[in-house]
């Protein structure tokens, strides 16, 4: 039993009250804002002495001086002279604690008298009310951080049930930028999350939007980290190491040579994957990337029929294409635009099918210039590179790079990848039975004022539906002021890190006492304020570094490969699927054929991921690679032979 | 009460008037007997500002009483009262209570018998209630009228409230070896005033040892003075030496603002002792004591005792 370190103390000015009270310690003692303690009563209630836990909100010190002037007088005005005085005035520490939990919990009174301890590992079991899933062969425990006052250094764990579904869910951090919390944060806890997920829920994976900076893109990679951190690992049972599985999904670069991220180092290709897809993908998601102006309900008609019926179907009208189309792509879809209009134009025609010609003008040009806005995640040819949707794997990170990419293309690959990934839970067929998905900065996507998007509302949709199905939301963002409440709201769990002021002021921190909140705007790095609907209040924790590499370290010591030239992307990009392929043995094919043909073997390549890369890559051209006297001329002389047009293999002739 | 038959409680608002109240005696000028030089006089012994002064002193001795009539029976007033007295003792600088002898606190009741025929014998036989209607040392008996008898137990309560005091002295003088400022007289204590670990501080001048010459000079000390040194002799008392010390300085106020009047034992060597004692007692003048409101003479660890003491009993 732990020596007291205080004594509960009401007046009839500042009574007790069966959610709060008050207590004085010593001068010295290790007690401070957000520090649990246990009060014992001394009179039995039921024949049971009643406990009451209470996490410490608010403190008072002050003297028997009843004016500042007395002191001043006391002093002759001169400060210098209060360090020469015999005697300190008499002082107290004097604090207000939230109660947490009281025990037994009926009859529910006011804090008894009685003497203040500090709570010990147990007691803050009991307090947080962990005691109901940390139970032997119950035990959903997920270790968020650690609680430390004075000598208690005891692990706090969140309930997987209500972090994860589906009981509650969703997980918010809220923090100022640059100060290594949030990001950091979510990275330890998934880490936490895959080592201590119950296996009687099943499995579990992640998909990482990555949308600033190199933040997430060296989790696979060892990070830096100290004794203390290692203690911390040690402590709540999770190895020190970077994640084992990780998929990084990017784009590719306008050009569409290269992968556009930061993690292009060729060190780290192995695992990342293009993201590309075509025009059946887009157009499914059309309504994200168009805007009210642009969809009324004529144009809103034209993209449904030429969904349902030119895309993916033998397309003809005799009277006004001059040919079959099959669109597949968005350059066939331009073809049938381009060749529908010319027949409108030559029949002197205004409305095509109902639709008029303006509608048709204007759908063209808002879907054609999808392609553009979206360059690098939207092919023209159609090739689809996506995430492997159906074969998710346990334990597995999947993150997708939108960092470098336009706002519309971010906004499109979020909307279609969770879209995707909700069918595919309801279906139950994604491969894994739990996924969290990890969205920072989302004041972007799911403002509290401004335009309803298509965005905003699936992350509505997710935030209040997704617990049903297995897919939780980790959110990050530097004002949750600005985050639609329903999101926010619908967070079983919320993390703090270090808040700005201005933020603090907002009436979502009212609930704080004005120590907390000023304790909340002085956090270091690697403290945490967690509020869990077990918790009655928020607790504060220290959480270990991740042990994954930093994004900054991360770049310098793998920096991002150059934009390169046709011949070295492929290279690179085929080379990632089998070492032994060469510069010259793809520089043969760059000199025959031209861009097109070559991105769409590359990309069929790396999608296929053949046994034989070689044999795959060289089966893409097989209808028009020339003859071997003719790739031998054309090695030869590399230079010119870029004008050389490809000749079916069955042409000799060249027409 | 059932132990005073027609006993009438007193109405709480009418016994608020001085619950804390001392029998007071009469303002009287006394001619001072020199035990230091030939004549009485003004000495410097700190700067009048800004004096950084050490002080011997380590513990605080004080009393407090609270008094209440709370009954009258056939006119004559019940009082209860509770006597109190601690010593508080500085270590670091904070002032802690002596570990060494507790505080006391004693409650009782003074009823004069004498006038209550109806009184149970119970409640005369309990050891909680004082006989008010006694002799006193000079065979005098309080007459009928309720002030006398209230006057009386007034003194009652300020000879136990002494005793404690002087217990808590003796006790100090006997264990310790660093001075103890006690607040008041010590000349009701054989052994704390003939010790050197004892030093009382008069604040009140009801008897002011300046007849004569003397008066100037005690009125007209300065922040740092202190007086020629004297012997009080008290009647029925013992003999100590003792002069005065101006802690503040008076200018626009009373004559009597910031002055103290020191007892300590008698010495071979009145004024370096009384010098020493003298800086003492100015140094303990900081803190303020604050909000009381004998702030001009109180010393911090006295008004912490008496806070103590507010607390406890």
């Amino acid at each position: 039993m732990s020596e007291p370190l205080g004594r509960v103390v009401a007046t009839e000015r500042r009574p007790n009250t069966p959610h709060e009270f008050h207590f004085w310690t010593a001068l010295d003692s290790p007690v401070g804002i957000g520090t649990i303690v246990r009060v014992d009563g001394s009179n039995p209630v039921n024949g049971q002495i009643p406990r009451v836990y209470g996490i410490v909100v608010e403190g008072f010190s002050y003297t028997d001086l009843q004016s500042p002037m007395h002191d001043v007088l006391g002093h002759d005005g001169s400060p210098g002279n209060a360090g020469f005085s015999i005697t300190e005035r008499a002082e107290i520490r004097l604090y207000s604690a939230a109660v947490l939990r009281q025990i037994p919990d009926e009859p529910l009174q006011p804090v008894p008298m009685g003497e203040v301890h500090l709570a010990e590992e147990d007691d803050v079991a009991l307090a947080l009310r962990m005691d109901s899933y940390l139970k032997e062969g119950a035990h959903t425990g997920i270790p968020v951080g650690v609680y430390r006052a004075g000598a208690t250094d005891s692990t706090i764990y969140l309930d997987a049930e209500f972090l994860l579904g589906p009981e509650a869910a969703h997980l918010n951090i809220s923090g100022m930028s640059g100060l290594a919390t949030k990001t950091s944060a979510v990275e330890w806890l998934l880490s936490s999350v895959f080592t201590h997920f119950p296996e009687s829920k099943g499995s579990i994976a992640a998909v990482c939007f990555n949308v600033k900076g190199p933040d997430l893109l060296f989790l696979d990679q060892p990070g830096r980290l100290d004794d203390r951190d290692i203690e911390l690992y040690d402590k709540m049972g999770v190895a020190p190491r970077p994640f084992e599985k990780v998929q990084y999904f990017a784009p590719y670069t306008a050009k569409g040579f290269s992968l556009n991220t930061l993690r292009s180092n060729e060190a780290l290709l192995h695992n990342v994957t293009p993201l590309t897809w075509g025009l059946r993908e887009v157009l499914q998601y059309a309504e994200v990337l168009l805007n009210r102006d642009d969809i009324d309900a004529k144009a809103d008609a034209l993209i449904d029929f030429i969904k349902e019926r030119v895309v993916d179907h033998v397309f003809e009208d005799r009277k006004y294409l001059s040919r079959e189309h099959t669109v597949q792509s968005f350059g066939d879809l331009e073809e049938w635009f381009r060749d529908l209009l010319r027949g409108l134009e030559n029949a002197n025609s205004e409305a095509w099918r109902t639709h008029h010609i303006a509608t048709i003008r204007k759908v063209r040009n808002r879907l054609s210039n999808i392609s553009t806005r979206c360059a690098g995640l939207v092919t023209d040819s159609g090739t689809v590179s996506d995430l492997p949707f159906g074969s998710f794997e346990d334990r597995m990170v999947y993150v997708v790079d939108v960092a470098t990419l336009e706002e519309d293309a971010q906004d499109l690959i979020f909307a279609r990848v969770v879209s995707r990934l909700r069918e595919h839970l309801e279906r139950r067929d994604l491969g894994v039975k739990h996924l969290i998905v990890f969205v920072d900065e989302l004041n972007k996507y799911a403002p509290t004022d401004g335009q309803d998007t298509y965005v905003r509302k699936m992350l509505l949709d997710l935030a209040e539906r997704g617990r049903y199905l297995g897919l939780v939301l980790f959110s990050a963002q530097q004002f949750r002021s600005q985050v639609h409440r329903r999101v926010v709201g619908n967070s079983g769990t919320s993390l703090f890190g270090r808040m700005d002021a201005d933020e603090l002021a907002t009436p979502g921190y009212a609930v704080l006492s004005p120590a907390t909140r000023t304790k909340l705007a002085t956090l270091e790095k690697g403290q945490l304020m967690v509020r869990h609907p077990h918790f009655t209040q928020p607790i504060f924790i220290r959480f270990p570094r991740p042990a994954v590499m930093q994004g900054r370290d991360g770049v310098e010591r793998y920096p991002q490969g150059a934009e390169t030239s046709l011949d070295v992307a492929i290279y690179r990009s085929l080379r990632s699927l089998d070492p032994s392929i060469t510069l010259p043995w793809v520089q043969k094919f760059v000199a025959l054929y031209d861009e097109a043909e070559l991105l769409r073997a590359r990309d069929a390549t790396t999608l296929a991921r053949p046994a034989n890369v070689q044999a795959y890559f060289e089966a893409q051209f097989k209808r028009i690679v020339p003859t071997e006297a003719a790739m031998a001329a054309a090695t030869a002389s590399r230079e010119d032979a870029r004008a050389v047009r490809a000749l079916p293999i069955d042409d000799p002739y060249g027409f | 009460m059932a132990a005073l038959p027609g006993a009438s409680a007193m109405e709480l608002a009418a016994a608020d008037g001085d619950p804390r109240g001392r029998s007071e005696e009469p303002p009287i000028l006394a001619t001072p007997n020199l035990i230091e030089g030939d004549e009485f006089r003004a000495i410097r012994v700190a700067p009048e500002r800004e004096a950084r002064l050490e002080s011997g002193f380590t513990g605080f001795l004080d009393g407090a009483q609270e008094v209440r009539v709370v009954s009258h029976c056939d006119g004559i007033p019940i009082v209860w009262a509770t006597v109190s007295a601690a010593v508080r003792v500085r270590q670091n600088r904070r002032l802690l209570a002596w570990q060494r002898h507790a505080p006391a606190v004693e409650r009782r009741y003074y009823v004069p018998f004498r006038y209550l025929e109806n009184a149970r014998q119970s409640f005369r036989n309990d050891p909680r209630v004082v006989d008010t209607g006694r002799p006193d040392a000079s065979g005098a008996i309080p007459s009928r009228h309720p002030a006398a008898l209230l006057e009386r137990a007034m003194q009652k309560v300020q000879q136990d409230r002494e005793a404690l005091e002087q217990t808590l002295a003796d006790a100090w003088c006997g264990s310790e070896s660093s001075a103890l400022y006690i607040d008041g007289s010590i000349t009701a204590s054989m052994i704390a005033s003939a010790s050197s670990l004892a030093v009382g501080v008069i604040k009140s001048h009801r008897t002011l040892y300046a007849e004569g010459a003397a008066f100037r000079v005690v009125v007209g000390l300065t922040a740092g003075e202190r007086s020629s040194v004297f012997r009080v002799s008290p009647r029925t008392r013992n003999p100590v030496a003792s002069w005065y010390v101006r802690v503040r300085s008076a200018s626009g106020r009373d004559a009597l603002f910031g002055l103290v009047r020191v007892e300590a034992a008698l010495t071979n060597d009145p004024t370096a002792r009384s010098d020493e004692i003298s800086r003492w007692i100015i140094a303990e003048g900081s803190p303020l004591a604050l909000p009381d409101g004998r702030w001009d003479k109180m010393s911090y660890g006295i008004r912490d005792t008496e806070e103590f003491l507010r607390a406890i009993s």
